[in-house]
């Protein structure tokens, strides 16, 4: 081996790649992952600063913040994940009227999701009662909120007794529709966004549960305590409860909360 | 610590093992005994499990074995149940996973063995069973115990092939790792310490206790 390419070499490995700025951090919930990449373009657009979105259930999210991991904005799924933070001093709200409560930016919506080609009834309240339903997906009820909504609704309904053997529990909302959309379970109970995204619009219908049946799906952001940007942080926060943005994420399956 | 879910990765673990023992033995003797440029492809297919990241294999199993496609809805109708979410789900999408933990082994195992041995023995008119039974097996002991508890160890710790195919059935497919995981993903930290603590020291235990009987084993032939 020639000494240039050992030089070339141990360059490629062990010296950091320059960037001219560090960007955005952003810990986003897995149900963001439909949605939030052109609102992240968008923003570049119209301040300049480049964010990037890792995506990951809220309660590994949580997990790794606690644990250093260097993100600059939380958006959760729910308020609990995030509210956990603040009461451990590792983020706040604060520019909100409450700096010790989540900014809330958007709402999410529970649906019942079934393949087209599906043999049994479509989807709405009487499937959930059909006792040809066999296998029923819904996200972990301990940690997802979209799981948790699921049982809220399955309880609500009188049917949790009925149903709880033939639940099938994924890790979190995606793999819910995954065991829907590969057809190894009959239906499941996933978030609108999913629902509305090219893959699963094309291969089935939704029902949208109704709103009584479980407690709101309230999604809370913060940011995080050592931040190095929390200008920037402050400005995706702003951005994400602007109008034009709120509109957006009505088309995606969230609730608009403005 | 959940007993029950204790329990059911010990028999996945056992199953998948004998399964993996009958067919990487006989894979590993074709690999090392046969002659042929294709058994070069057999090698590399049977270690190509290990590149694919768990759960995205999980994925493919559970598209693969699903009823969307022939080879799913054939074997559902053999079994009078569809294999994802089941127990008989989980040792298929075991058996896959941990193929390359049986084979490698195996084969480095059988490949050092004397090749004059294997010679003299086909000389004298053994057949591929014999060779394999009383010259390879016998020779390569170490290598098929290291085949044995590697196979047993990697599917106790499966854990993304589980999380994909399995669904989380309590007794049916909540293995001991998922347990584990959903007390750290839930923030049980306690719990996950005893559980992974205990895990840790059984099979410290199980490991040491076996490799000490086959080190016996080995020093008496060797004395």
């Amino acid at each position: 081996m020639s000494k240039q390419f050992l030089a070339a070499l141990s360059a490629f490995l062990f010296v950091a790649p320059l960037g001219a700025q560090a960007p955005l951090r952003v810990a986003a919930a897995a149900d963001l992952e439909p949605v939030l990449p052109p609102i992240l373009v968008q923003f570049e657009k119209n301040t300049g600063i480049h964010a990037e979105a890792t995506y990951q259930a809220s309660a590994t999210l949580t997990m790794q913040i606690e644990n250093g991991a260097p993100f600059d904005v939380f958006l959760s799924a729910d308020l609990s994940f995030p509210k956990r933070l603040i009461d451990a001093g590792l983020a706040d709200a604060a520019g909100s009227s409450d700096s010790s409560t989540p900014i809330t930016y958007a709402k999410g919506t529970l649906v019942l999701w079934e393949r087209k080609d599906s043999q049994l009834p479509s989807p709405s309240l009487d499937l959930l009662r059909s006792p040809a339903l066999k296998r029923l997906a819904i996200a972990n009820p301990d940690r997802a909120p979209y799981g948790r909504a699921a049982l809220a609704a399955l309880q609500s309904l009188k049917l949790y007794d009925t149903l709880k053997p033939r639940l099938v529990t994924a890790e979190n909302i995606a793999q819910a529709a995954q065991f829907v959309d590969s057809a190894n379970a009959d239906a499941g109970l996933i978030s609108l966004t999913s629902a509305l995204t090219p893959r699963l619009s094309a291969d089935g219908s939704y029902f949208v549960i109704p709103r009584d049946l479980y407690p709101p799906i309230e999604q809370g952001a913060v940011v995080v305590s050592n931040t190095k940007q929390r200008d920037a942080a402050h400005k995706l926060l702003d951005f994400l409860l602007s109008p034009v943005i709120q509109t957006q994420l009505a088309k995606s399956g969230l609730t608009p909360v403005k | 610590m959940d007993w029950q879910a204790f329990a059911l990765s010990l028999r996945l673990a056992t199953v998948t093992t004998a399964i993996l023992l009958a067919i990487s033995v006989p894979l590993s003797s074709l690999i090392v005994l046969g002659r042929g440029r294709w058994l070069a492809a057999v090698e590399a297919l049977a270690t190509l499990p290990m590149v694919l990241p768990p759960t995205v294999l999980g994925f493919f199993l559970l598209v693969l074995l699903g009823p969307r496609t022939a080879f799913g809805r054939g074997i559902a109708a053999l079994l009078g149940h569809p294999l994802a979410f089941s127990f008989d789900g989980l040792v298929v999408g075991s058996v896959i996973y941990s193929l390359p933990f049986a084979v490698q082994p195996l084969v480095a195992g059988f490949a050092s063995v004397d090749a004059a041995l294997v010679d003299a023995a086909r000389l004298l008119g053994a057949g591929p069973v014999r060779l394999v039974s009383s010259i390879l097996i016998p020779l390569a002991r170490r290598s098929l115990l290291a085949a044995v508890v590697l196979s047993f160890l990697h599917t106790i710790g499966e854990f993304g092939v589980v999380l994909m195919l399995g669904g989380d059935i309590p007794g049916a497919t909540r293995t001991l790792s998922i347990v584990l995981y959903d007390q750290v993903e839930n923030f049980d930290y306690a719990s996950a310490g005893h559980t992974a603590l205990l895990l840790l020291g059984l099979s410290a235990l199980a490991l040491a206790a076996i490799y000490a009987t086959s080190q016996k084993r080995g020093r008496a032939r060797s004395a």
